[in-house]
């Protein structure tokens, strides 16, 4: 196999030891990784995303270093904020005063058999090299445990910032695993950072058990130079509710491999995706539903708005097994298109082995509705507001849901400016 | 106020609008009405500035100026409104929003002052009155999920803050209850004034009994085939349509 190898999987990040614990998944991994190469847009799961200009780069691990996040803080969660630096736990800039009683914290990386007896994957996603690196060389983490019963009533901030080293591109190998046992329910929300050029390999673990409810956002505002990789695997049990929203604004090249399992009856899942693309950037998103089990329901939303020569990939597959009778699916993948050179390949997919289900895909992309256009002008407003009035609001209703208001407020104004639509802040 | 002479569009291949003559005054409410596809509604949107339809022929002047040297926006800044048969729902946009944002966009075009949100809400409580809305539709995206005779509504009051010198209402009255009508007419009256005009399309003779025409304009296949006063609407209710394309067939191979 070496011998075919163009060039190994980042080799400086490789060559670092092997940090303490996890064994022996990362021996593993890292076995696994000396067989992979590269991926291929040859391969079908890669097949629109070329990861040349990633080939062409060096990372070192990246350090802990001095940040600043005040930007970044959402006053709801002063005292529920995780900060990752550079995949480095920074404790300095974490709160977690505010926790409740009960919950526990712990770092992952030296958590490995609770994760373990916790049900953690050894690399959730398979074959994803990226997700098996992080596997196998990530240095910090976060184990969450939510106990029965247990309201989280402030959101969990987790804060991934990561920062160049001088002139040199830097790596951050974060990992997240968030437990919440019967009954609890929680808000998280993971939010990716950065300056200059960086890689970002994150892996995210969920399982929400019986009856508890997660929401989850995912925000990626990656530097507009960064590579961002990020895998979920989330299990979701009887009558759990997990709803998940991954919203990406940044980054060059970026890819979201979310797989939820539908593991016990009444599981309940809403995944959302909401991508604004200028420029050239890339944002693939690979997502996987499994239902495994009869009478679950899952109900995806995927939106791109994509302007300048970027790219967005949307591929999701609706898996039905052959017992999951009463299956109540739903997915829908919506692009719009603001220039002649962007592109949204979009490729939803159900796959149906039970004979009973209610299932129903569908993906539109399209330019601006001409029809809604005439109508704004009709009422005065110039072609260009119009444009951007109708631009916000195909993004905005995926934000609607956010339920952190000071979240949700900074989203809106970046989806604002991003659809440069400033000036119309008091919509919903 | 509005001069239209010799007017011809078509959309795609399809000749609509055959030679339109027709002149509007300030002060005065004309009705365009005639069978379904003769013209009326295209009439309406190319006045407008729909983009999908293509004017060949004729000219429109509105205040003496060309009215096809300005866009759809520049029209509805300079006073022409187009109440629409199906109105656009657009989610993810306020309404209240929206009404504040057409307001003052015109304002701002007049050299007005534009109406701060709490200033703003004073100003439409008056108006959603007016069209006896309920209040609750202000915060609901634009039509979204509204029902057929709610969007007319909504046209109406949109009409109501943006007060046009030249309304043009595309069958204001489908969708609409008897009662609704009756309000949304009496609301449309009230915004008459003497340098303001409305031209009313419409199949239906009914809604004129709110809104009282000076002239009724018979529309048949891209044509102004009859002119008269409410009498024509009333024979239009009692004959229908068909004797008056019987009577112009021959003339139109003529």
């Amino acid at each position: 196999m070496a011998a075919v190898m163009e060039r190994p999987l980042l080799p400086a990040i490789l060559a670092q030891p092997r940090p303490a614990g996890w064994e022996p998944r990362r021996r593993q991994a890292e076995a696994r990784l000396e067989t992979l190469d590269w991926p291929g847009t040859r391969q079908e799961a890669w097949k629109y995303t070329d990861l040349a200009a990633l080939k062409a780069l060096d990372f070192t691990p990246g350090a802990l270093a001095m940040v600043d996040i005040t930007a970044r803080i959402l006053p709801e969660a002063r005292g529920s904020r995780l900060v990752f630096v550079n995949g480095r736990y920074d404790s300095h800039h974490s709160n977690t005063s505010n926790l409740p009683a009960g919950v526990r914290l712990l770092n992952l990386a030296s958590a490995s058999e609770l994760a373990h007896e916790l049900g953690s994957l050894p690399t959730p996603g398979g074959t994803d090299p990226f997700a098996e690196l992080n596997t196998a060389r990530f240095q910090d983490g976060a184990l969450v445990i939510i106990p029965k019963g247990i309201h989280l009533e402030a959101p969990l901030h987790v804060l991934y910032l990561s920062d160049q080293d001088g002139g040199q591109a830097t790596c951050s190998l974060p990992r997240l695993f968030v437990v919440l046992e019967r009954d609890a329910s929680a808000t998280l929300v993971e939010e990716f950072q950065g300056r200059g050029r960086y890689l970002t390999c994150a892996v995210a673990e969920v399982i929400v058990k019986e009856n508890a409810s997660l929401s989850h956002e995912r925000i990626q505002r990656e530097s507009a130079e960064a590579f961002h990789f990020s895998s979920l695997a989330a299990r979701v049990e009887r009558d759990g509710q997990y709803s998940c929203r991954t919203i990406t604004f940044g980054g060059s090249l970026s890819r979201s491999t979310p797989q939820i399992t539908l593991a016990h009856e009444g599981a309940n899942l809403t995944l959302e995706g909401l991508c604004l693309l200028d420029d050239a950037q890339l944002a693939d998103t690979h997502s996987f539903i499994d239902h495994t089990v009869p009478r679950c329901i899952s109900r995806q939303t995927h939106k791109t708005i994509a302007d300048g020569k970027s790219l967005a990939v949307f591929n999701g597959i609706i898996y039905v097994r052959k017992d999951a009778q009463n299956t109540d699916a739903q997915q829908q993948c919506r692009g719009l298109l603001l220039s002649t050179q962007a592109r949204v390949d979009a490729k939803p997919q159900l796959e149906i082995y039970a004979d009973d289900v209610k299932c129903a895909h569908g993906a539109a992309i399209g330019q601006l509705d001409p029809e809604a256009m005439f109508y704004l002008e009709s009422r005065g407003l110039r072609p260009a507001l119009a444009r951007n009035l109708l631009t916000y609001a195909f993004a905005s209703d995926l934000l609607a849901g956010i339920p952190v208001p000071s979240l949700k407020r900074q989203l809106r104004q970046t989806v604002l400016a991003r659809t440069n639509a400033e000036h119309l802040e008091t919509l919903p | 106020m509005l001069s239209i002479r010799n007017l011809t569009a078509r959309i795609g291949e399809n000749d609509v609008l055959k030679g339109i003559d027709l002149e509007i005054k300030a002060g005065e409410v004309h009705a365009i009405m005639g069978p379904n596809g003769s013209g009326k509604s295209t009439l309406g949107k190319v006045l407008a500035g729909h983009p999908a339809y293509e004017v060949t022929g004729g000219e429109v002047l509105f205040d003496g100026r060309n009215l096809f040297e300005l866009a759809a926006d520049e029209r509805a800044r300079a006073g022409i409104f187009l109440g629409f048969q199906h109105p656009i729902e657009v989610p993810g946009v306020s309404n209240a929003s929206f009404l504040r944002l057409a307001y003052n966009k015109k304002a701002e075009s007049q050299g007005r002052d534009e109406l701060d949100p709490l200033e703003f809400d004073d100003f439409i409580q008056e108006k959603i009155r007016l069209v006896k809305m309920d209040g609750s539709f202000l915060d609901r995206s634009l039509n979204e999920g509204f029902s057929g005779g709610e969007k007319k509504r909504n046209e109406i009051l949109q009409m109501c803050v943006l007060e046009p010198r030249l309304a043009i209402l595309d069958e204001l009255d489908s969708g609409l209850d008897i009662d609704a009508l009756r309000v949304l007419g009496e609301a449309v009256t009230s915004l008459m004034a003497p340098d303001r005009a409305l031209m009313i399309i419409t199949h239906f003779p009914r809604i004129l009994e709110t809104i009282q025409p000076d002239q009724v304009h018979v529309l048949s296949a891209g044509r102004i085939v009859r002119t008269g006063g409410m009498e024509l609407a009333l024979e239009l209710e009692e004959r229908g349509y068909d004797w008056l394309k019987a009577e112009v067939a021959p003339a139109g191979r003529a």
